[in-house]
């Protein structure tokens, strides 16, 4: 009897008593969102955390008549490495500061000149925050950057991070960034985002229309050797690197109508492959980089009937040349620019002669940079669409 | 005779799956890709055979004297004072073991979850719990094992396929990169971990058929390495064989990278309890083995009163661990020639050969 009695009281007390050791309410911690990282004159660096308000997070006060309540808040402090610069952001954040729902890592132009490495190794290194924050590169500081705010989402790192999730442009997660700084193949290129003026919400009151609003925005593509930020990509060079890294198929292709050059024609892609074939002799470095693509027809500004199967050839091989045209753009940048191979050709190489490899990884930079790249494209239209022709024409 | 239990072939399976694998897959992969970079799968393959060999050579010693442990027969074929020398050197060995596995899951908790938490604690509940198990013999402690153990492994599986999407076969080209030195180098590690089979010598007496023993050993060596195998395949096709190198547990990293359509996530929680359970699986067979050797070598008529300060002994072992890097460094250099020349395969092939030419113990089965 006195045996029961004495389980069921620890059996009580291990219900009641768990899980108190440093237990954290959530209006005790301080949810980071996005995380910024400037680097100052005096060689201190200028952490920025964007963080949560939960209480504008609940469905109540979305709806509520007093209006939307911001629901984030923007502290920087500096220091000379992150943690210390967290140590006096917690001098004015009243809460504990929690890094496991970080989404956003966004260093400033000149940290990043600077190099990113140090920066990211907290990241990594520490429990709370994740392999799969997306880190981006900021054109001026990212304390700006953050203390943007953002009409559709709550937060604008939210905005950010669905805008990398999204894959519209460019986007890396910091393990991926790892795996680039690591390895000799290739050189790191971290998506660049800038504060761009994005709309306007319109109020009931057409005279007191509110000022266009800054907001978050893709900006293309930021290169890096090895951890230094050396330079940019703009969207257009973007969407050929990302042909050449063979990621995120997706996007437009805007081509001339084959009968009317002057008039354009949209394909929507829908799907696409990359191979990267190196070609070694000793002496002599060649790439073969074999591009398939497919993609629909969604758009005509032209008269001409394009539902034939010639012209529809016609329309594949513009669409080839075109993507062959942004994959060079951005190849020639890396090559002839920048002399840095961010695309992983060096990777390719290794894979296939790693012999040849201990010897070239040291200077593969140059050694990509003096290489002949052979693009062919191949491409295939599939789908038009809903209609045969322009709508509204007469027939001829 | 101290143990009264008997278990089946399948217990046994099970149990050996958990002397090895817990920590194989925590600590194992980052040393091993250190060295042979994305060939490591290899290095397992070669740990692999390593380990059969050990298997066999376990088995082909432990049933010529059935019904007995190491601690009994390894005085019988050394003569009284050697086999006692070779039994106290066993319960070091035992003890040393299960104190880095501790040191291994204390740092891993604190590093990755509970930095708050003093190790001692987690070395103080790990060894309570499991001296519960061993106090109530190989029984309980077989079936606790067949319960959580298939749990344990399914899961590991369900994450890991979950784990695909993020996943590219290229990173593990080109294959033979760093040589066969690197990749040898690599699978001393692993080797020694599947030759912790070595303690099977204290469970083959009470398997309720001994010849099935052999068959026990091989599924047992080879299961594990196909678990083994499939977390450093995963680590190195999600994070490349440099980053995979440079985290200390990647399979943890791994499971933490995985995400499903956004809401499929964050499921490391699931992967450090199926590692609690293992961990303390393989904290007790350790437990166990070194509870029976010595009160065998003690030539006492019942273990239970030694399962007290073999565990004080443990927790003060495992607390003299300083911190991580000596740890780590320790698994990684010192670790592999200390544990797999002297104890799993030296000894007893040592045994074995005296045994063979003094024609002790009948002939194997």
């Amino acid at each position: 009897m006195k045996k029961i009695a004495v389980l069921l009281l620890i059996l009580l007390l291990t219900g009641l008593t768990g899980g108190c050791w440093s237990r954290r309410e959530l209006t005790e911690v301080a949810i980071v969102l996005g995380t910024g990282v400037d680097w100052m004159e005096d060689g201190r660096i200028r952490l920025t955390v964007q963080i949560a308000r939960p209480g504008a997070f609940t469905a109540g006060s979305e709806a509520g008549a007093r209006g939307r309540e911001p629901a984030s808040w923007v502290v920087s402090a500096e220091g000379r490495t992150i943690q210390e610069a967290e140590r006096y952001l917690a001098m004015k954040v009243p809460r504990e500061i929690y890094w496991g729902h970080c989404i956003i890592l966004v260093l400033g132009e000149e940290m990043a000149r600077k190099g990113t490495g140090m920066i990211t190794n907290f990241f990594q290194r520490d429990r709370q925050p994740r392999e799969n924050i997306w880190v981006m590169v900021t054109r001026g500081e990212a304390k700006d950057f953050l203390e943007t705010y953002s009409s559709l989402e709550k937060t604008s790192a939210q905005a950010a991070g669905f805008l990398e999730r999204m894959k519209t442009g460019y986007s890396v997660q910091l393990w991926k960034l790892a795996e680039m700084l690591a390895s000799k193949g290739i050189q790191p290129a971290v998506t660049a985002v800038e504060v761009k003026e994005a709309g306007i919400t319109p109020e009931p009151d057409r005279e007191k229309k509110s000022p266009p609003q800054k907001q978050v925005g893709l900006a293309g593509v930021a290169v890096f050797k090895e951890d230094k930020l050396i330079g940019w990509l703009d969207p257009y060079e973007t969407r050929g690197l990302l042909w050449l890294k063979g990621e995120a198929m997706k996007g437009v292709i805007i081509v001339p109508s084959p009968g009317e050059p002057d008039k354009a024609v949209s394909i929507r892609i829908r799907r696409g492959s990359t191979k990267i074939l190196p070609e070694y002799d000793g002496e002599y470095l060649r790439f073969m980089v074999r591009i398939r693509v497919e993609g629909d027809m969604v758009e005509q500004q032209s008269r001409e009937d394009l539902a034939k199967p010639e012209k529809i050839k016609t329309l594949e091989s513009e669409m080839a040349d075109e993507l062959k045209k942004r994959a060079t753009a951005a190849l020639e940048k890396a090559q002839n620019e920048y002399g840095v191979d961010i695309f992983g050709f060096g990777d390719a190489f290794h894979r296939k002669y790693k012999k040849e490899w201990r010897d070239l990884k040291d200077r593969w930079d140059e050694e990509f940079s003096r290489a002949e790249v052979n693009i062919a494209v191949e491409a295939q239209i599939r789908e038009i669409g809903l209609l045969t022709k322009r709508a509204g024409v007469p027939e001829e | 005779m101290l143990e009264q239990g008997k278990i089946d072939s399948r217990q046994a399976i099970l149990l050996i799956i958990s002397l090895v694998l817990p920590t194989a897959i925590l600590t194992v992969p980052a040393i091993t890709v250190k060295h042979a970079a994305q060939d490591a799968w290899i290095s397992i393959i070669v740990a692999t055979m390593a380990g059969l060999l050990i298997a066999r050579l376990v088995t082909d010693l432990s049933l010529r004297f059935p019904g007995k442990t190491l601690f009994e027969y390894a005085e019988e074929i050394l003569g009284r004072v050697p086999g006692k020398v070779v039994g106290f050197l066993y319960i070091w060995w035992f003890l040393h073991a299960n104190a880095l596995i501790m040191d291994e899951y204390a740092s891993f908790l604190c590093s990755a979850h509970m930095p708050d938490t003093p190790v001692i604690v987690f070395f103080i509940l790990g060894i309570a719990v499991a001296a519960c198990a061993v106090r109530n013999g190989l029984e309980v402690l077989s079936r606790f094992n067949q319960l959580f153990l298939p749990l344990f492994l399914g899961l590991l599986l369900v994450v890991f396929i979950l784990a695909t999407k993020d996943m590219k076969v290229t990173r593990l080209l080109p294959v033979f990169d760093k040589g066969a030195i690197a990749i040898l180098k690599g699978a001393a590690t692993p080797a020694s971990w599947l030759g912790e089979i070595v303690i099977f010598t204290m469970i083959i007496p009470f398997l309720n058929k001994p010849k099935e023993a052999y068959r026990v050993a091989a599924l047992a060596t080879l299961f594990t390495s196909f678990y083994l195998l499939v977390s450093i395949l995963v680590a190195i096709m999600i994070f490349g064989p440099n980053v995979t190198g440079h985290w200390i547990f990647p399979t943890y990293n791994a499971v933490r990278v995985v995400s499903i359509a956004n809401f499929l996530e964050r499921m490391e929680s699931i992967a450090v309890a199926v590692w609690m359970f293992g961990g303390f699986a393989k904290v007790g067979v350790f437990y166990y083995a070194a509870v029976l050797g010595s009160a065998q070598w003690l030539g006492l008529k019942d273990y239970r009163p030694l399962v007290a300060p073999v565990g004080v002994i443990l927790v003060a072992l495992a607390a003299l661990c300083e911190n991580i890097v000596e740890l780590l460094d320790f698994l990684a250099t010192a670790w592999p020639p200390y544990a797999l020349s002297v104890f799993e395969v030296g000894m007893p092939l040592v045994l074995l050969i005296v045994a063979l030419a003094r024609g002790k113990g009948g002939e194997g089965t």
